[in-house]
């Protein structure tokens, strides 16, 4: 699904992702932790393509395709999804007509026939009561006026409508109250599926608790410097991330 | 006629000294004929004209123009702006009796419309006293060219407690082939206490000749009364637009007004409000949008002379190619309008590093318990907002489309006319179609 070897990523020549491997396979929901400044939101917004990322080594491929050389709307058509840390605000521009657009657009690279307005409205309103969202949140302009949780609840919304075989989570927990984290996880368990991956990135093991990863990564300095299965999450909440930097630095 | 050398100004000059038709006031017109006489066309050294040249519209030289053949199926897509208007046509400066709708001229329970060569007695005066009391200044030459040189127009009047129902729609289309064409319509709006109309003035042409269009316009609007006017302008590249709009509004009256100028070669439109009473309103929106050599010059004054008015005013601008825009807002505050709410916004769009908006708002403030805010902005499109429409599977051009739609919309989703609103957006959105290109 997501093959990522060797990655170095630089912004404005500082070295940011500093030789960063990584193999999810179809299925997987693998975790990345780590502390702030360690390169997490980097390597989501590389994998999305965002614009301001130098990469100087390495690869990355999606589903045998070179990810780095595509455009992030041709990664979302072939099923790529990033949710936002910060969801941002586009004033005048309708949360349904933007959905309703943005699937269209990936169901045509798929070859398949686009979704008039009344089989959309049917599949978005099912997607809804799934994060529990409001009906009127459908109505206003992209994240325009929404709560934190609304929007990343919004996120959510999407990724289940856009169906996505690789999706991205930045930081979604942050910000989130014990409900909204709930609401949000339960959006992620119920779409997922043997064929679907998450690459859940978080600072705190208590996502973990509603999502629970196949695997944890430990993001520092640029680099994995520890994987493990979901027991190394609560064994990082229960210790804190610094014996395993001392540990990365006595072998290093 | 000194200082006078150009074309235009030869050509003026010749109908101040000639014998052309008569419009509809004979006082008002040799008055305006007179101050033509001595009066001087405003070169870019005027502090009023700075950023808008005159060159084009000076080089033309109007004369007997042939009218073009005029495509029903183009008259019928102006009308789906509007389609259950009184529908009012003036083809080539003339009144089209075939295009307009008949029973818009009859008078309406409370509501009449009259072309102003046609006006009379009481109907006179009023559209007179209108005029006189504008706040149109004596140097304002294109009001003059247009009292002077006006050979048709019309004077609509609500009558006391009239709750108007069915809006007007006002279509000025040329169709000139080969010379230059000059028309100058001049039309009168006066609102009866509590009372409420709405106005659609919309200009079109589809003609190879060059054609100036020098429209003045004068509303009065008494105590509680309102009226929604909106302004439509898209002729093509060959039109030179020059308008003039003064409004005065009493006490508890409520004046809003849209103008969209999605067309044209030069459109200057100069918009005058003010209150006489207190407790007035004012809401002024308005979108230009530009491309290739187009200018577009919007200039508004609000004049607070009683406490307790507010204006609200909110203009949007996006420029393509060499386009240029001028926004330039004065809002005065008189010493005694204490209370007074004004806010002004100008936010502006460029699409391509040669396009090129001027922008002035101004506060002038003699009182001093008001609340005024003014503010401008010039810039692109948001680069994270348009990586987060990119991220969700829409291409670059697509997602600045939207963008740029959104930019719009956020002035015309104020249209409280649903066909219009349809209307006005599907134009913008297929201008943008045109003229958006994905930048590499």
């Amino acid at each position: 699904m997501l093959s990522i070897k060797n990655l170095q990523v630089s912004v404005e020549g500082k070295p940011i992702l500093k030789g960063l491997n990584l193999e999810v396979n179809p299925g997987e929901i693998h975790a990345i932790m780590g502390p702030n400044g360690s390169g997490k939101s980097t390597l989501a917004h590389v994998l999305s393509g965002r614009e301001g990322y130098s990469v100087d080594a390495g690869s990355a491929q999606y589903k045998g395709l070179d990810l780095l050389e595509m455009a992030p709307e041709i990664r979302a058509r072939e099923g790529m999804f990033l949710a936002f840390q910060y969801p941002i605000e586009i004033p005048g521009v309708n949360n349904t007509s933007f959905l309703k657009k943005a699937l269209n657009e990936i169901r045509k690279h798929r070859g398949e026939e686009e979704l008039d307005a009344i089989d959309f409205l049917s599949l978005i309103k099912k997607q809804m009561k799934l994060v529990e969202m409001k009906e009127e949140l459908l109505k206003r302009p992209v994240n325009q006026g929404f709560s934190g949780g609304e929007k990343k609840r919004n996120e959510i919304l999407q990724m289940a409508v856009l169906n996505p075989t690789l999706a991205i989570l930045d930081e979604t927990d942050s910000g989130l109250d014990i409900d909204a984290l709930r609401i949000v996880a339960g959006g992620v368990n119920k779409l997922r599926s043997p064929n679907n991956s998450f690459v859940v990135i978080t600072h705190y093991q208590r996502l973990l608790d509603y999502i629970v990863p196949d695997f944890v990564h430990v993001l520092s300095n640029g680099q994995i410097i520890k994987s493990g299965t979901k027991e190394l999450a609560l064994e990082l909440e229960e210790r804190g991330y610094d014996w395993l930097l001392e540990e990365a630095e006595s072998k290093a | 006629m000194a200082h006078l050398t150009n074309n235009f100004s030869e050509w003026v000059n010749q109908q101040v000294d000639g014998d052309s038709p008569f419009a509809f006031s004979e006082a008002l017109r040799s008055a305006s004929l007179s101050k033509l006489a001595t009066g001087v066309f405003p070169t870019r050294k005027d502090e009023e004209w700075k950023y808008t040249p005159l060159a084009d519209l000076f080089d033309s030289k109007p004369g007997e123009e042939t009218a073009g053949v005029l495509d029903t199926e183009f008259i019928r897509s102006l009308k789906q702006a509007m389609p259950s208007a009184h529908t009012i046509v003036f083809l080539n400066g003339e009144y089209s009796e075939e295009y307009s709708d008949s029973r818009a001229m009859l008078e309406d329970s409370g509501l009449s419309i009259s072309r102003l060569p046609q006006l009379e007695g009481t109907a006179l005066k009023l559209a007179e006293d209108t005029i006189l009391k504008s706040t149109l200044t004596d140097d304002n030459i294109f009001q003059h060219i247009a009292l002077g040189l006006s050979q048709n127009g019309l004077f609509i009047e609500v009558k006391k407690n009239v709750e108007c129902q069915t809006p007007i729609h006002v279509i000025y289309i040329s169709t000139a082939r080969g010379v230059t064409a000059f028309t100058s319509p001049v039309n009168v709006i006066r609102v009866s206490s509590n009372s409420h109309l709405k106005v659609v003035e919309q200009y079109a042409s589809l003609g190879e000749a060059t054609v100036i269009t020098v429209p003045a316009s004068y509303v009065q609007l008494e105590d509680g009364a309102g009226l929604d006017y909106y302004k439509i302008g898209m002729e093509n590249a060959k039109t030179n637009h020059i308008c003039n709009t003064s409004v005065r509004v009493a006490g508890s009256g409520t004046f809003r007004s849209h103008q969209y100028l999605l067309g044209s070669n030069l459109t200057r439109s100069n918009l005058e409000v003010s209150f006489t009473g207190p407790g007035a309103e004012a809401v002024l929106r308005g979108v230009y949008l530009g491309d290739e050599k187009q200018h577009l010059d919007v200039r508004t004054y609000l004049d607070h002379a009683h406490p307790h008015c507010s204006s609200d005013q909110h203009f949007r601008g996006i420029l393509n190619g060499h386009s240029r825009g001028v926004f330039n807002g004065l809002v005065l505050v008189r010493e005694h309008a204490q209370k007074t709410d004004a806010q002004q916004s100008n936010k502006n769009l460029l699409l391509s590093r040669d396009a090129r908006i001027d922008t002035k708002p101004q506060l002038e403030i003699f009182a001093d318990d008001v609340k005024c805010t003014h503010g401008a902005t010039v810039g692109e499109l948001d680069s994270d907002a348009l990586f987060y429409l990119q991220s969700r599977g829409i291409d670059q051009k697509d997602a600045t489309l939207m963008l740029t739609r959104a930019f719009a919309a956020e002035v015309t989703q104020e249209i409280d006319i649903d066909s219009l609103r349809t209307y006005v957006q599907g134009k913008i959105a297929a201008s943008l179609d045109e003229i958006v290109i994905p930048s590499v």
